[in-house]
């Protein structure tokens, strides 16, 4: 038995190694940026990372000031792009930003992207909030329905994102989820490859959660209608409005958006139908394709409506 | 739990680490922490059907001790089909109940009668039709003087519960496994070592072999319409090796895990993508189901001792009864059927035991005729597994006709050359290995970095290969 366990550790320990040089050179799981927390508590990434997207295909990037993409050349007409992970757009290279495809469409002013995977719509209007310093023209926030679900801890309590609080009526600033143990998750390239490979399933006796595509929502109908509508409420009376447009995606629930423009922000909502899907197969985020659409569709709307005024 | 879960690997170190803590001198804790481990191992799933498991193992256990007692022959004859009615019972219920409303429903539809008879949401329970056999074997062979029956319940819970094979086989004879519940049973660094490399094959041949042919296959099956003939073989062809990759995987880990824990489970595939014909075919494919059907139903119907009449009923019986073990679906009758059609012109000239040899003995090569035989052999499998496969016979016959047509000759539409690189790689592996229990499992000729090499390369194809996560096809069986 000795001589066993031995043998087997040995070679565990070295089959350990070949997987690591494997996984890295393979790229088969996707580098991870490193978050902190800034000054005024939001989550962004640490300035000047870049690491491999899925595959190798392609590399992400985090500019000096702690968000994905490249930074334009000039600030001046600077057009600040706000959103989540959609925004910030690991999945595509650099070259299939927002940022790029606008100033294709709108090259006579500069655009920025500031985004992070799970950022709800009080956290965008929060990290507004800090890059007002660099005195945008405008403001574009993406969202869809959820990003307003995810700002309210009553109706969905995310402990790692800004959210606010209607009951105490306060902002509730996210926490660094798991700091240590996501860091070398993320550096013991191995480990994070079984982690996303293997899922622990701990839900003794009980059947594994059938995987479900996003539904979309019907219009007329609005879970946590007050809830939502006191948010909205809440932004409008704390934040200047002025300026922003909040970008919804296709197929966002009609009640939100009308709230929204009686509560007076500019809307510019997206529009898939009659074209070809803008998604991933496996996941609903956009493709290079969907990113140019979705470019089109805003600057045609920034410049028929918004940057005429 | 799936054997290729993170669950399993950290599950199967406890139990391991536990068990020959214990001791080989104290089976019953062994035996114990066996049925205990199998138990946590199939809730894991759903724990409601583990009462299932213990009822079935309180009436085969109940019902050997009866026949133990008596002789009477009437009365040992009520005691084992109250078995088998309680076991096939269980089995008819979950699942097959659906079908055969579906069918009769169906039929009074077609005869123009209205039948308004509901089906219910019954869930199939994992592996029942696996466990459910391997304790009526039990049973028939207390019944058939075979074999002692057992006064140990807790050998005979792990018996029918033991987790390597519980949920796809091999379908263990009581006669091989229950003994080994009442023998001392000593750590060997060889066989655990062997039991081990048995493991790794079985999942570089899921993990690598039947995932990355899943993706294909389920790609062209779910879209047949929209590819031409050649690309539909192509499909077929990945399905074969999906489904062998997959189950004969299952198998050697099974055989593998068992070994690390002192059993010797009975070999269920020995290379039948090498067969010559298809007698041999079935001689080499799911060996521990096809030798349970000809013993406990081929063998008792008469087998081919009576005249042609009876070979043909025999043969389309067992081949059609296989075909519905596998599912409650027409696709799995066809399937047998076909297999039945394959096999008798076989029989009736007396030719099925023709190659019982290995195929190029002492040869590195096969010569021509060997070649074509392995090929007609195979290409006629291909066939019967496009039914296995598709959703219901129209598919596989609209399938079929895609195929067998002028386009047949085109160029492919898709040709995934890294799958069929390893496809290739990892047939001339099994060529090689063929003589032996399974592929790899005489790699002593080569130095141990060499060796030691060679398994780290194994991993690391599955790292860098590896295809989506598959569930276990032979699962809902």
């Amino acid at each position: 038995m000795k001589r066993f366990i031995k043998h087997i550790t040995i070679f565990s320990f070295l089959a350990l190694i070949a997987g690591e040089i494997v996984v890295r050179l393979t790229h088969a799981m996707s580098d991870i940026p490193q978050r902190t927390i800034d000054n005024y508590g939001i989550q962004k990434y640490i300035p000047n990372q870049d690491g491999y997207w899925k595959g190798g295909d392609h590399k992400w990037l985090i500019n000096e000031m702690g968000w994905p993409g490249e930074l334009p050349e000039r600030f001046d007409d600077l057009i600040l792009v706000i959103g989540d992970s959609y925004i910030e757009n690991f999945m595509n290279p650099n070259e299939c930003h927002q940022s790029v495809y606008l100033k294709e469409q709108i090259p006579d002013h500069n655009f920025m992207e500031a985004a992070r995977s799970g950022v709800s719509l009080i956290e965008a209007m929060e990290i507004h909030k800090q890059l007002d310093s660099l005195q945008p023209k405008h403001t574009l926030i993406y969202v869809n329905d959820f990003d307003f679900f995810e700002s309210i801890v009553e109706v969905k309590p995310m402990s790692d994102i800004t959210q606010m609080s209607l009951t105490n009526n306060e902002i509730v600033y996210g926490k660094m989820k798991a700091p240590v143990s996501k860091k070398i998750l993320y550096n013991w390239k191995l480990l994070y490859y079984f982690y996303n490979r293997f899922p622990i399933n701990l839900s003794f006796g009980k059947e594994k959660p059938k995987k479900i595509e996003n539904e979309k929502s019907d219009s007329s109908e609005l879970q946590s209608k007050d809830e939502v509508f006191k948010l909205i409420d809440h932004i409008a009376a704390n934040y200047n409005l002025e300026g922003k447009s909040l970008v919804f995606h296709p197929n966002s629930n009609q009640l939100i958006i009308e709230k929204c423009m009686a509560a007076g922000f500019d809307t510019i909502i997206l529009d898939s139908s009659n074209d070809k899907d803008w998604t991933f197969d496996y996941d609903s985020h956009w493709t290079c394709y969907g990113h140019k659409k979705v470019a089109e569709q805003v600057s045609k709307a920034l410049k028929d409506n918004i940057l005429l005024n | 739990m799936l054997f290729n879960s993170l669950e399993f690997f950290v599950f199967l170190p406890i139990v391991f680490a536990l068990y020959w803590l214990i001791g080989s001198k104290n089976i019953k804790a062994q035996n114990l922490l066996i049925a205990i481990s199998s138990y946590v191992f199939y809730g894991w799933w759903d724990w409601r059907f583990l009462s299932l498991i213990l009822f079935s193992s309180l009436v085969d256990y109940s019902i050997g001790r009866a026949l133990g007692k008596t002789d009477v022959k009437a009365k040992r004859k009520t005691l084992l089909w109250i078995s088998i009615g309680v076991n096939l019972g269980f089995l008819g219920f979950f699942k097959y109940y659906n079908f055969f409303i579906d069918s009769l429903v169906n039929s009074f539809t077609f005869f123009g009668q209205e039948l308004s008879i509901n089906t219910l949401n019954i869930i199939l329970p994992v592996g029942i039709s696996f466990y459910t056999f391997q304790t009526l074997s039990y049973t028939i062979d207390v019944y058939n003087k075979k074999l002692e029956p057992t006064k140990n319940f807790v050998g005979f819970m792990a018996f029918v519960s033991f987790f390597p094979q519980l949920v796809a086989g091999p379908i263990e004879r009581a006669t091989n496994l229950l003994p080994q519940f009442s023998v001392q049973r000593n750590f060997d660094y060889a066989r655990a070592v062997d039991g081990l490399r048995q493991v790794l094959w079985g999942l570089f041949k899921k993990v690598v072999i039947a995932d990355n042919c899943a993706k294909y296959a389920n790609m062209i099956f779910n879209n047949h319409t929209e590819y031409n003939g050649s690309t539909l073989l192509l499909g077929a062809f990945f399905f074969a090796f999906q489904i062998y990759g997959d189950f004969s995987g299952y198998s050697d880990i099974a055989i593998g895990i068992s070994r690390l824990f002192g059993f010797n489970l009975k070999r269920n595939f020995a290379f039948p993508y090498f067969s010559r014909d298809i007698a041999e075919f079935w001689r080499r494919w799911h060996i521990s189901l096809s030798t349970w059907f000809r013993d406990y139903l081929y063998i008792p119907l008469g087998g081919s001792r009576g005249g042609t009449k009876m070979k043909v009923r025999n043969t389309f019986i067992i081949f059609i009864v296989s075909g519905f073990w596998h599912g409650a679906n027409w696709t799995f009758i066809v399937w047998g059927a076909l297999n039945a059609i394959y096999f008798l012109p076989l029989l009736l000239a007396n030719k099925n035991r023709v190659n019982t040899n290995l195929v190029a003995e002492g040869r590195y090569l096969p010569n021509l005729k060997e070649l074509g035989q392995m090929a007609i052999t195979f290409f006629i499998t291909l066939i019967a597994w496009v039914f296995f496969r598709a959703d219901n016979v129209g598919h596989a016959i609209d399938y079929l006709g895609g195929t067998f047509n002028a386009s047949l000759f085109s160029w492919v539409e898709i040709f995934p050359t890294t799958i069929l690189a390893l496809l290739a790689l990892f047939l001339v592996i099994e060529w090689l290995g063929r003589s032996y229990e399974y592929a790899i499992e005489n790699l002593d000729f080569m130095k141990r970095p060499v060796r030691w090499s060679f398994y780290i390369a194994l991993i690391v194809l599955m790292f860098a290969f590896t295809g989506e996560e598959q569930e276990f096809i032979y699962f809902q069986f």
